[in-house]
């Protein structure tokens, strides 16, 4: 490698014997030129960003078409049932169907009043006693805590039931609020809009009972707020902000602060209907997880308040206490995994109301796989009870237990209230394929027809056991639940053409940046007018194009839509035209020798194993397999260096690389589906999501090693000065230290082993936090903009020392005293002038992380920093390798598991927000999660430039040459095409990766697995392929400019 | 750039010019030109693969067991095939030498070593078997380097091969036993002829070591160990259930397989004598010129 030396000695003696005024005048002229030159690098530098924001809008385009389209929509109709209108097409219906009666709207009505209780995350085997299954061989400490509904069921079966109650995925409480009151399915477009909710403006049960005149009163949980603004009465209801889910306490004990009075005999007169929700449950999950006394002490609270409520419940009132959804192992929610979507449901009544119809059903299911009612069940069951019609929208069917009678036989009633669920499901379908513009099914329609059959012959009978009652009955529960199904299946609908659009916006966008990343032999910056104004034209010109098609209505599709698509296909048409219109330019962008077909390989082979669940499911091993794969090519390919020096660093980095990512890869979450092969690492337990006390210590061996460890890679080349001894030395130690006190505090929060007040240790903790930021991200990026490059200059003035380094002599002068300059740092200049980037963001990164996450982040530097000595050993910076780039992003793929982190919703660990803030704040809260999600990704984008920038020669103008020839390359231009080359490939590697996950999703859409593994694989390429362009763009390539003018401000240009 | 002399240039210079340091490169070796070893060196992979096939069936059932007791019959098969079918370490050096001499003589850039030569348009001359020497210190002469290469890949080989494994993924607090009685396998199919052909020259290793040897049978089987090794962690994952991707299984299936087509493959004339190419040095220089 070419110039190793730690230290460079420049001569900066007189050039040659002029007289002053021509001295001047040089001076003068290099100063011009100088200033010239960095005008010139600043203006590409922009230039290149530009281009970098066309392929960032590229991507959000494709992802934009593809997930409009793969994301389930489902047309909301805004019928509203109403109480006059029967849901039958013909008018001879019951006796009780008559309008207005004081009975009820559709149906008798058993309960004037109802308190509706939801214990969110209420998993349905709190509730049942512990059952010793294979598995599990004793009772977790989330078992028998709340037996409370059990025993009234067991007990008292005409006054309570409990049965399993299973969601809908996702398991989002926002979504299963929509699901608890509309009665539809949710599609998964709704899923990301629960940290904003939405009002429904489908029919639903809140606004039936609102539009009835009831008094509608909400407790807890603010989601309903958003969902039903202005239904429910103002002075009594008492919302709580509900994602502090570090706080288990404030929302429950509000919830019971206001809950009781009003169930006092004086205030009943003052509501009709009490929604009360309780968010200490399902907080206890996030924060420690259910296998926690926390949770066990939150369980047995809830119990104790279920037992008041009953206490003071009158005859005339319906208890219904149920969760939203369930838990997984961890605490978590919003997938589909069995523990998630497994909730309870528990209805109670001082009169006895309720039966069963058989001596099977008499006590509750065991698991709750048996027997269970999709939770939409709630809709009509509560409805009917209440007197209500029926929301227009649901697909539920009444819940037999609630209309069985007390002795359980009451078929004529079981018969009747399913006609009407089931006749009000007809006229929802029917409206429903009209506004489709579609027939109805024909199934259902001979189901239906069956069914009205029996009941026309079973009431003339009249009596209430007849068969023909019975087999009407369960005609009319087979149509609810075909239709059920078909539903399900129909809003499964893909817009194909749109999903198309994506991914031909997808891998057109790849296939120019193969072109501008590996296939073009001039310099980048070059291109960088000529295409922007061609992507510029194309844009313009595909925008006026899709408005047209629009207003001269050739197509369907919105203006916007049409317009940005063709927009999007016009600027890359313009773009390929730019990179290609002088062939000679270009050179076929194949793998060049072992390390290019090794970097294609890696992307191609995971790429396709998109495809398999399996290989999603084993991401975390493959890539590890990958990277040790790189290390141990690295060592064989350092071990062919002629120069020993080359060949001891890189088999030492190669090994170093391949240990430390084994290292890293005992931290481990395991996703579901690798049960039983893996064991999870990253918490105290698996089923728990606080870290263990020895985990604490992790955070101070980071402050205690890592900075070390970053100060010996600068000092390999004599480059731990400057700056760099405060910065990496003092700052980022401190920062390192703080984090660990904050990790400290929070541990004793978790654990009670101090004497302090919860509420000043949170503050504390806020502070500490927000100091960290302060220093990563203001103090550091203040640093990074205005600080020198990593050197010492140290000027010699010998008086005629005859042991001073022979100058180069030129002829005719010399015989000067000449100053000799030497630079410790010269080696490295632009790459540890950069890593200061790294290092600040690897603070902010490190902060956002539980301990063990911490501990994976500081071996990810360590080996992005031995990933740079490989590259350098085996002369891989200035060849324009692409595996450095690629490998950086199989390492930010690696680190993204090793930091708590998998492919589903259920892992954003979301508490981490709360990290250096209170309350939810828009838009820093999003951006802390992210900050904690995409933490390695983040990192490695950041490192990219400096695959091109570490050990980097520096070249600068020749001085002497440059008067004769007027159009000398920039040196610094050659820098920035190398670095935009490095973040092309870089970003290359990610648009393949969401390009597979996208077209496997896509294909593979009627997969069992669809939701739970390629669903969330693709979301999560996408989003990361969009925040590593970002970075990329904002933060790596930007950052280029300053760390290059600091160095050309020192050695010019 | 600094001096991008590749280590593919020593193959063609030779040690005339360029490094005076270091020693001429260790030429590819060849099976022994008898009528026994040719043929034997043809069954041999045939037989380990036949063998491998036949306890199949055992390995997946008890993997532990069947491994453990396999152990020792692979390793009596190694032995015979590189006393067979291989010149031992110190006579190859001999032999190449006194094959480089003649050499010298006859043709600069012929193949040296003691070969019968697979290469069309070669006579297959080579001086008879080192005659004149009782068949006993033969023997003896072959027994010492195969006890030491069996020592070698015991001692040190099987636990460079484990510690490979666990760094590629390998459980490393469980399956302990798998790993190693793996690692042993791999380390028998690779290294045994590996030390017996070429002891402890530490030029050679150094080749292996940057996988730089030129083909041969017993390079082409080492490296197939390891490449089919390498690709027999692939199915793994895979949700089939089946019993045979419990982890060592697919793992020395891809090491037999990759032994047995790396030992026939590296022997045919169009590979024979090829050394892999890490850096295209030739094709980069190529683009400094024309940019």
């Amino acid at each position: 490698m070419a110039s190793k030396a730690p230290t460079g000695s420049v001569g900066t003696g007189l050039k040659s014997p002029l007289t002053a005024s021509a001295k001047e005048k040089e001076t003068a002229l290099q100063e011009a030129k100088s200033r010239q030159l960095e005008q010139e690098f600043k203006t590409k530098h922009l230039g290149i960003l530009g281009v970098l924001l066309w392929v960032l809008l590229l991507h959000v385009a494709g992802i934009y078409f593809f997930t409009k389209g793969f994301l389930l929509t489902r047309m909301v109709l805004e019928n509203k049932s109403s109480c006059d209108i029967l849901p039958f097409d013909d008018v001879s219906g019951n006796a009780i169907a008559s309008s207005g009666s004081k009975k009820g709207c559709w149906h008798d009505k058993t309960f004037d009043k109802a308190v509706v209780i939801i214990i969110d995350a209420l998993r349905y085997d709190f509730t049942v006693p512990f059952a010793t299954m294979d598995q599990d061989k004793a009772a977790h400490l989330f078992h028998d805590n709340i037996p409370v509904l059990y025993e009234t069921a067991v007990n008292n079966p005409s006054n309570a039931f409990l049965l399993p109650f299973i969601a809908d995925p996702p398991t989002t409480t926002l979504q299963r609020l929509k699901g608890l009151t509309t009665g539809t399915l949710p599609t998964f477009v709704d899923a990301g809009s629960n940290f904003a909710g939405t009002a429904i403006d489908e029919d639903n049960l809140v606004a039936q009972l609102h539009s009835a005149g009831k008094t509608l009163v909400q407790l807890g949980d603010d989601t309903w707020q958003s969902l039903f603004p202005g239904y429910f009465d103002a002075n009594l209801t008492h919302p709580y902000d509900s994602f502090n889910v570090w706080d288990l306490h404030t929302v429950d004990n509000g919830v019971n602060e206001h809950l009781f009075p009003l169930l006092q005999p004086e205030n009943k007169s003052k509501w009709d209907v009490i929604f009360g929700h309780y968010l200490g449950v399902d907080h206890a999950g996030h924060r420690y997880g259910p296998n926690h006394a926390a949770m066990a002490a939150k369980l047995q609270e809830m119990d104790l308040v279920i037992r008041k409520i009953i206490a003071s419940l009158d005859d005339d009132t319906l208890l219904v206490v149920m969760g939203d959804h369930g838990m997984d192992t961890k605490g978590d929610h919003g997938g589909e995994s069995d523990d998630e979507v497994e909730a309870a449901l528990w209805m109670y009544s001082k009169r006895g109301v309720f039966g069963r119809t058989s001596k099977e059903t008499l006590l509750p299911p065991k698991h709750a796989r048996e027997r269970f009612v999709p939770q939409i069940d709630l809709v009509p069951t509560l409805s009917l009870l209440l007197g209500m019609p029926i929301p227009f929208n649901n697909l539920g069917a009444p819940i037999e237990e609630a209309f069985a009678g007390s002795s359980g036989n009451d078929w004529s009633n079981l018969l009747a209230v399913n006609r009407l669920s089931a006749a009000q499901i007809k006229r929802y379908q029917h409206a429903y394929a009209m506004a489709r513009g579609a027939g109805d099914d024909e199934e259902s329609f001979a189901l239906w027809t069956a069914a009205e059959e029996e009941w026309k012959s079973a009431s003339k009978g009249f009596t209430s056991k007849s068969t023909a009652v019975r087999s009407s009955y369960d005609l009319y529960r087979k149509y609810q639940r075909h239709t059920l199904e078909i539903c399900r299946g129909l809003w499964a609908r893909f817009d194909v053409p749109s999903m198309l659009a994506g991914v031909g916006l997808l891998f057109f966008g790849i296939s120019l940046l193969v072109v501008y990343a590996r296939g073009m032999k001039i310099d980048r910056t070059e291109l960088t007018s000529s295409l922007l104004s061609f992507v510029g034209a194309g844009t313009g010109l595909g925008a006026v194009t899709g408005t047209a098609l629009v207003l001269f209505g050739f197509t369907e599709i919105t203006t916007i839509d049409s317009s940005a698509l063709l927009a999007a296909f016009g600027s890359m048409v313009g773009g390929l035209f730019a990179l290609v219109k002088k062939p000679a330019n270009l050179t076929l962008p194949l793998p060049n020798g072992m390390w290019g077909w090794l970097a294609v390989f890696f992307t191609v082979s995971q790429s396709l194993g998109y495809a398999s669940n399996s290989y999603t499911i084993w991401e975390d091993e493959i890539l590890l397999f990958f990277l040790t794969t790189f290390g141990v090519c690295a060592g064989i390919s350092s071990m062919r260096q002629k120069s020993t020096t080359d060949r001891v660093l890189g088999v030492y980095h190669s090994i170093l690389f391949v240990i430390l990512g084994r290292v890293a890869s005992f931290s481990r979450l395991c996703r579901e589906e690798q049960m039983p092969f893996c064991r999870s690492t990253y918490y105290a337990s698996s089923t728990s999501s606080i870290s263990a006390p020895w985990q604490l210590a992790i955070p101070f061996l980071v402050a205690l090693i890592l900075p070390g460890v970053v100060r010996a890679f600068y000092a390999g080349s004599k480059s731990y000065e400057g700056a760099a001894t405060l910065w990496i030395g003092f700052a980022f130690r401190l920062g390192l230290l703080i984090t660990a006190l904050f990790w400290v505090l929070e541990g004793a929060d978790d654990g009670e082993w101090l004497p302090l007040r919860k509420e000043t240790l949170k503050s504390i903790r806020v502070f500490l936090a927000q100091l960290v930021l302060a220093l990563a991200l203001g103090a550091g990026t203040g640093a990074f903009l205005y600080s020198k490059p990593c050197i010492t200059i140290s000027v010699n003035k010998p008086t005629e020392d005859p042991n001073a380094p022979p100058a180069p002599i030129i002829a005719g002068q010399q015989q000067q005293p000449r100053t000799t300059v030497t630079i410790l740092g010269f080696g490295n200049v632009y790459g540890t002038r950069f890593f200061f980037l790294v290092v600040n963001f690897a603070l902010a990164v490190i902060l956002m992380q539980k301990p063990m996450g911490q501990g994976a982040i500081a071996l990810l530097i360590c080996q992005i920093l031995s990933l740079l000595e490989i590259l350098d050993t085996n002369a891989l910076t200035l060849t324009n390798s692409p595996i450095g780039p690629i490998v950086l992003g199989l390492l930010g793929s690696f680190y993204f598991f090793k930091t708590g982190h998998q492919a589903v919703l259920s892992s954003i660990q979301w508490e981490t927000a709360f990290i250096p803030m209170s309350t939810i704040k828009y838009p820093w809260s999003p951006l802390l999660v992210i900050l904690n999600t995409f933490g390695a990704q983040i990192l490695a984008a950041i490192a990219v430039p400096l695959t091109v920038l570490w050990k980097r020669p520096l070249q600068t103008q020749d001085r002497v040459s440059q008067q004769s020839s007027a159009k000398v390359a920039n040196p610094a231009t050659k820098l920035l095409s190398d670095v935009v080359q490095a973040a092309s490939t870089h970003m290359l590697y990610l648009a393949t990766i969401n390009l597979a996950t996208t077209m496997w999703a896509g294909h593979l859409r009627r997969h069992l697995m669809l939701y739970r593994i390629f669903s969330p694989r693709f979301m999560m390429g996408a989003v990361v392929l969009g925040v590593v362009d970002v970075v990329l763009m904002v933060f790596a390539v930007a950052g280029v400019r300053w760390s290059t003018l600091s160095v050309g401000e020192i050695f010019g240009w | 750039m600094a001096s991008p002399a590749s280590p593919s240039s020593v193959n063609t210079t030779g040690s005339t010019s360029q490094a005076p340091a270091e020693k001429p490169p260790t030429p590819p070796v060849n099976i022994l030109p008898s009528q026994l070893a040719q043929t034997y060196s043809y069954a041999h992979p045939a037989i380990l693969l036949g063998l491998g096939a036949w306890r199949f069936e055992a390995l997946v059932a008890d993997p532990m067991r069947e491994l453990l007791a396999d152990l020792p019959w692979l390793a009596a098969l190694q032995i015979s095939y590189v006393m067979l079918c291989l010149p031992p370490a110190g006579a190859a050096s001999v032999e190449a030498g006194a094959a480089a001499d003649e050499e010298k003589k006859k043709a600069p850039r012929s193949p040296s070593g003691p070969s019968v030569t697979l290469r069309p348009g070669k006579p297959g001359y080579r001086r008879k078997q080192t005659s004149g020497k009782s068949s006993w210190t033969c023997v003896w002469a072959k027994l010492m380097p195969a006890f030491l290469s069996l020592a070698l890949t015991s001692l040190l080989a099987t636990p460079v091969i484990a510690v490979l494994l666990v760094l590629f993924g390998a459980p490393l607090t469980t399956h302990n036993a798998e790993t190693i009685l793996c690692a042993a396998h791999m380390a028998l199919l690779s290294a045994t002829a590996l030390v017996y052909v070429h002891g402890v020259d530490a030029s050679v290793w150094k080749e292996v070591w940057g996988i730089a040897r030129p083909a041969d049978a017993v390079w082409g089987s080492a490296l197939g160990t390891g490449l089919g090794a390498w690709f027999g962690a692939i199915p793994i994952p895979l949700d089939w259930d089946r019993p045979w991707q419990a982890f060592p299984i697919t793992i020395l299936t891809g090491a037999y397989i990759g032994y047995a087509v790396g030992s026939l493959v590296s022997r045919t004339p169009f590979i024979y004598g090829k050394r892999i190419q890490f850096a295209p040095e030739q094709t980069e220089e190529d683009e400094k010129k024309t940019n």
